[in-house]
Parts: structure tokens; sequence; C-alpha cells
């Protein structure tokens, strides 16, 4: 833990264990805000808006919502507010591919707006995600048990919600289970799947990357391996959270990366999140 | 499918089949489609299973657009056809359609959104048994916790 804390507080972090909200999304295919909240409050569950996002609210509840008819009718999706940000950050117009979807939280969120090709390489994973979109009711998502590394087909809106490390609000003895060693080996994944998705964008399409890692090497040196290697550019995000870090350690990042945006759980009553937003020149 | 879908209405649904699971025909969504083969394309409607048509919580959701066989039931009614319990007279809000023993019924709460399936076991005015449910929005549940267990829950976070 001592390792992550002198990291942490280098990048201006900290280690606070927080008791996280917990926190919904309306579905507004089928319901408006407004009317669920009526709903849920004619049962003693309180609706509280979360500031920083769309259709987020935080709840209190004596009982469990899973078992909830409003939850079986698929009137909300279960999601920590910072979950909610990609999505709206990326803001799709148009056919959107969404890279490592399962159980997704953020597939039904796009497939509120527009249609959505979802992959997934982890079949346990992909039938989580087939359960939430039956639930959920969406009618505007493909499918496919497959690696986004064997796409060809060109998009103007990709997200990529990378696999990563977690966080310490995520997962107890977080920091007994993480290394450097393991965090490397993710990033090493990161800059592959990246790379891919910013092949498979069209020029001037958008990429959002998200992980909910705080660790710089899944996040801002992904970033600047993009920045590297590709003709992208990063786009400013107004959305809550720090700016990304242009600096860590020895190693100095472009100075746009200020425009990601970096949420630390005892700053935004969140889990542990990173978001970019690279447009293709 | 087609038969499951003919106890409801007579509205022709297309569709398209992937191995033995049933999707609605999209033609838009067609347009997106990868080389790869989908494992799912837009609205599920069920999947054969051992010969026998399983439907979707989608193609129920279908069928309440383009059925009127309908029964409503008050939020009591509501509470306990989701627990898989049967629907007493006491339950019932309305009945739209077919009344007669043996028919097959869309169960709806007061807000129309639908709750799952049954069958009429009983006289609405004179029986206190009425419906019999066949399939309710509980099994997500229950099928959730079936797939997987709880050492594998990590499978079902989502951040």
């Amino acid at each position: 833990m001592n390792i992550f804390k002198e990291r942490y507080a280098s990048m201006g972090g900290d280690i606070k264990f927080i008791q996280l909200h917990r926190a919904i999304r309306v579905n507004t295919l089928k319901i408006t805000p407004e009317k669920l909240k009526e709903r849920l409050e004619k049962k003693h569950v309180t609706l509280e808006k979360i500031p920083f996002t769309k259709n987020g609210y935080y709840v209190k509840s004596k009982f469990n919502l899973v078992s909830s008819p409003e939850y079986l009718l698929g009137l909300f999706y279960i999601q920590d507010p910072a979950a909610q940000l990609p999505v709206e950050v990326l803001n799709p117009k148009s056919l959107t591919l969404d890279c490592c979807a399962a159980p997704g939280g953020k597939t039904t969120q796009i497939a509120e707006y527009v249609p959505v090709i979802a992959l997934d390489s982890n079949k346990e994973r992909v039938t989580a995600l087939e359960f939430n979109l039956e639930r959920i009711g969406i009618r505007n998502c493909i499918v496919y048990l497959m690696d986004l590394r064997d796409v060809k087909k060109k998009f103007d809106y990709i997200l990529l919600d990378a696999p990563c490390s977690g966080n310490y609000t995520l997962e107890e003895n977080w920091f007994n289970k993480n290394s450097l060693k393991r965090i490397q080996d993710r990033s090493r994944l990161q800059k592959e799947l990246i790379s891919h998705a910013l092949s498979i964008l069209n020029p001037n399409g958008v990429l959002v990357y998200s992980t909910c890692s705080l660790e710089p090497e899944e996040d801002e040196e992904v970033i600047q391996f993009a920045l590297d290697n590709f003709k992208v550019k990063l786009e400013k995000i107004d959305c809550i959270g720090d700016n990304g870090l242009t600096k860590f350690e020895f190693t100095k990042y472009h100075d746009s990366m200020k425009y990601c945006r970096r949420l630390w759980p005892h700053k935004t009553n969140t889990i542990g999140f990173f978001i970019a937003r690279l447009r293709k020149c | 499918m087609l038969d499951f879908v003919a106890k409801f209405t007579s509205k022709k649904i297309e569709f398209v089949k992937i191995g033995n699971r049933y999707f609605l025909a999209n033609k838009e969504l067609e347009s997106y489609r990868l080389e790869q083969k989908e494992k799912w394309f837009g609205l599920f409607l069920g999947e054969d299973i051992n010969d026998e048509f399983k439907p979707s919580f989608g193609l129920l959701d279908w069928l309440s657009e383009n059925s009127t066989e309908k029964v409503f039931v008050k939020d009591i009614g509501e509470t306990d056809f989701l627990y898989g319990k049967t629907l007493r007279a006491r339950h019932i809000d309305h009945v739209n359609g077919e009344t007669k023993i043996g028919f097959i019924k869309l169960i709806q709460n007061i807000n129309d959104e639908n709750l799952g399936y049954g069958k009429i076991v009983g006289d609405f005015t004179k029986t206190e048994q009425v419906i019999k449910p066949r399939m309710d929005r509980g099994l997500m549940l229950k099928r959730e916790k079936k797939k997987f267990k709880k050492k594998e829950a990590d499978v079902l976070l989502d951040f």
C-alpha cells in the first residue's frame, strides 16, 4: 500500500476509504427520470439527482433495489456515477463501437442514443451483457464474441473502456492483489487495444478511452503512446474531476494531457476513474 | 416461435435466426453487421431448447405493443406475480380480450408494462385462482444466480 500511497501523493491524490453512494442511471428508453422518481418514492426509495451526470441519481433504499419491479422491468441500471461519464463525453451521433462491452452498462447507455456494435472476448461476460440488453429492452445493438483486434470495419465513434487493474474502491485488498508489474502488463494490453481502435477510427472520428484505474501507466501513458504514434489530438472534457497529469515521476506527458479527467474517489465520491477524448486528424 | 406469437396476435413478425435463437428482423441493423458471425442481433425474441420454443422478455414486450390479449394486475398482483405466485381474482384490475379457461394471456401492470405471461385457470368472476404463471420477470434474477455463482460474481460487476 505504501508504494501506491507515495505514488498517489506525488500525483496530488490520496488513499481514503470512503463509503460510495449507490447510484442508478435512468433508462430513458422506457421512462422519464421524473416518472421513475415518482414511482420509486412511493416505495420509500429516496432519489437525489447526481449533479454531474445527465440521467444519474443517488439512491437510498431499505430494500434491495434489484428485487424491485422497476429493476426487473429495466427502468434503470445500477451504475457508479463515474462510469456514466464516458458515454456522455463521447456524445455519439451515429453508429458506435463499444470495444470491451460486457456486462453492458455503457452499451445500454449508448443504445439510448445511437445503434451500437458491442464486442467482448469473454464468453461468460457476454452472457451477462445479453442478460442486461434483454432486461433494459435494447433493440439496436449487435453483439460479437470477439477481440477488438479482429475488427476491420471503420467507425466514427468508438468507446474503449479498457480492461484495467481497477482501483481500491472496487475490490477488497486491492493493494495486496496488485503490483507495478501487473499494472505494466495491463498497460501493454491497453496500448495494443488503443492502437487497433485508432486504426479503425475514421478521420475526424472520436474515440473515448476510459479506465477505472488510477495508475498513470494505464491512463496518461496509454494516451501519450496514442499521441506519439497516431495522428490524433486530445479534446477538452467538460466534466467533474482533476486534470490529467502532465508529469509523473521522471516522465513528462504532452501539455494537452490536462484535458483528460482523473477522478479521485475522495474528491468526487465515485470510484477511481480516468477519461480521455481523442479526435483523429 | 410463430405458433407462440399466433396465440396473441395475427400480426406478422419477421425474424432472423442465429443458431437456435430468434431475433426481430431489422434492416437498419443489417447494414451495420461485421464480417464475423454475431451472437446477438437487436431484439432477442427467444430460442428453441429441446425442440421447445422459449420466448424472451423482448418478445413479450413486442407482443404487448401488438396484442390486446392482456390481463392488467394491481400493485399487489404485480409483486406476487414476479415472485411466481398464482394470480387471484383480487389481484386483477381488468382483462382485455379472451377470458376463457385455457387461454394464454400477457400479464401487465397498471402502467401497461409487461411482467410475463400466464394461462387462465379460473373464471375471473367466480373462482379464486385465475392465472397460473408461465414466465415472469423474476426469472431474470434466478437465471443470473444460476449462471453466475458467487465466486464468479465479478462477471456482473459494472463500472
